[in-house]
């Protein structure tokens, strides 16, 4: 299990049913704790409906209550090939 | 000049600090998830001593520097002179110097540049290796360069620039960072490599010597290298980099160097600002793709957390700010007796002292100053007059509340240039950077009449004769009061 956490200034930015994308931070312990990655991914606000947790922060840094799960079908690698 | 002795390198700096009780070593461990950046917060609020904590969680070797310039005495220190200098005087000789002859930088090899101890490349290199804190709790993510320099050459003019735009770390290859479009990297990207396509080599200097952090922070038009030298006395130790062209300090702990993606940003902050909030939200911003990174042996990574007054944001901010103001008004003749911001105010007040000797120099004052380059970065300007003293918030806000007048001495600008990061602006200003300003003119009008229109100052200092004065003062103990220091 991951702990995830995502940054969005309204909560509709967390579709459920559908894929999307989402920059997501990892809050696993460890030298990499708070690094990102863009994903395509599944969410929902039933903290157990997916294997890893997503915790959700609001535009200006402030913790949601709310409890999401998460679902990461792929990593997306969005940088231009010429920046690689 | 005379020889000035101010420290060369960030760690001569931490030594005079600690030396002079201006820093304190912290030997237990420190957790650079939020432990650190929460003691540098309450040393900033309580203006207490700067924290150099010498052992860090899961970074064995790496040290922090927190509030490096947080305070006039340490700023002082900086400056190679007394801790116990007063404003005033530091204001002085900053000027002094700053309108010195220029002093060229010299480029050292690398094998005389500390920085080069340690040379990350290709797949070694990662953000993570280096003790990146979480500075706030709720910060968009670990903040590298809070007190740092970037430093870009324009390709074509060759002006070199380094400025403190902070740099959050995306991942292990790329940082995203607040650069806005009216700054001089913004409108070197906006105007050069944008619309060419074209990725723009950088390096990202941290743990700077004091004056060269105070360079990359001053507003100033002067080449950062050479303002170095000035404040210094002595040179600019530059080396070049690993893979670009770009020199940077010789003796900085910690060197990033990469390419800016004109084309392709990611997402940055929310962060703690210097206005004390978390104001511009988390948005797309500018993206850094590093290719390098060299650092020194024990490299002690410096940290300024930016809230509620008073840390270097405010301080060294509105110091230099205001003293480059004080350069413009005089290049232009006006007859000013100085100009003060206050920490307090977040650089937004600009105070300004002025003999009014015709009509209008206010307006004139704050046209010249929201007009300016630096205009940006505050909002409201007051103008006293040469009787007031401007460090005295005292006289100033008695100045402000009894001669300002509420029709004819507020004078509103509106659709100037502003900053996201103002809080009382409107999310629609915020977004697209507009700013409005705002002139308190506290000046006795000209016209007039000093004798009978013109009120009289009701004060110790003005209203008794000399003698009576004199003879107060000399008995003051005698009539039962403690001597006033």
């Amino acid at each position: 299990m991951n702990q995830w956490e995502v940054f969005v200034m309204d909560m509709s930015e967390l579709a459920e049913g559908k894929d999307i994308e989402l920059s997501i931070r990892t809050l696993n312990p460890g030298l990499q704790k708070y690094t990102y990655k863009r994903v395509k991914a599944q969410v929902s606000s039933a903290p157990d409906k997916f294997a890893d947790q997503l915790q959700v922060r609001l535009g200006r840094g402030q913790l949601s209550p709310a409890k999401y799960s998460i679902k990461v079908i792929e990593e997306i690698q969005r940088i231009p090939a010429k920046y690689l | 000049m005379s020889k000035i002795n101010a420290p060369k390198s960030n760690r001569e700096f931490i030594e005079a600090c600690v030396k002079s009780g201006d820093a304190v070593r912290i030997k237990q461990e420190v957790d650079w998830e939020n432990e650190a950046g929460a003691i540098v917060r309450r040393a900033c609020e309580l203006g207490a001593a700067a924290p150099f904590m010498e052992k860090i969680k899961d970074y064995p070797g790496f040290s922090y520097f927190g509030a490096p310039l947080s305070t006039y005495r340490r700023m002082a220190i900086s400056l190679g002179m007394d801790p116990a200098s007063s404003l005033p005087d530091i204001g002085k000789e900053y000027l002094k110097r700053t309108n010195s002859e220029p002093i060229a930088p010299v480029l050292v090899d690398r094998k005389d540049a500390p920085c080069k101890e340690n040379i990350l490349l290709g797949a070694d290199v990662d953000l993570c290796k280096l003790p990146v804190p979480l500075v706030h709790d709720g910060d968009g993510g670990r903040y590298v360069g809070t007190w740092h320099a970037v430093i870009t050459k324009h390709p074509e003019r060759g002006d070199v620039n380094w400025g403190m735009y902070r740099q959050m770390m995306f991942d292990g290859r790329t940082m995203s960072g607040a650069v806005f479009p009216f700054s001089d990297l913004g409108k070197q990207l906006s105007e050069y490599y944008l619309p060419r396509g074209e990725a723009a080599p950088f390096a990202t200097a941290i743990g700077l010597s004091p004056l060269a952090a105070m360079a990359a922070c001053a507003p100033s038009p002067i080449p950062e290298p050479e303002l170095v030298g000035m404040l210094s006395g002595e040179p600019a130790r530059l080396v070049k980099c690993e893979t670009n062209d770009l020199e940077v300090p010789a003796d900085a702990e910690i060197i990033i160097e990469g390419v800016i993606c004109p084309d392709y940003k990611v997402e940055e902050g929310p962060f703690g600002e210097y206005t004390g909030y978390r104001t511009s939200p988390r948005d797309f911003r500018v993206t850094f793709r590093v290719d390098c990174i060299t650092y020194r042996n024990n490299a002690t990574m410096t940290i300024s957390n930016m809230g509620v007054p008073q840390d270097e944001g405010q301080l060294l901010r509105s110091f230099s700010l205001g003293l480059e103001l004080e350069k413009l008004l005089r290049s232009q003749g006006i007859p000013i007796t100085g100009v003060y911001m206050h920490p307090r105010s977040t650089h937004h007040m600009m105070i300004v002292g002025v003999k009014a000797t015709y009509a209008g120099i206010a307006q004139q004052i704050a046209q010249l100053a929201f007009g300016s380059k630096l205009g940006p970065w505050f909002h409201m300007v007051m103008v006293v007059d040469d009787q007031t003293d401007i460090y005295n918030w005292d006289e100033v806000y008695h100045a402000f509340c009894t001669r300002c007048h509420p029709v004819n001495g507020i004078h509103v600008y509106k659709n100037t240039t502003g900053t996201p990061l103002y809080p009382y602006a409107t999310p629609h200003e915020r977004k697209y950077s507009i700013g409005s300003k705002v002139l308190f003119d506290c000046l006795w009008p000209v016209d007039w009449d000093k004798t009978n229109d013109v009120p009289t100052l009701v004060s110790f200092k003005n209203v008794y004769p000399k003698d009576i004065q004199e003879r107060v003062l000399a008995n003051w103990t005698t009539y039962g009061y403690p001597q006033v220091k």
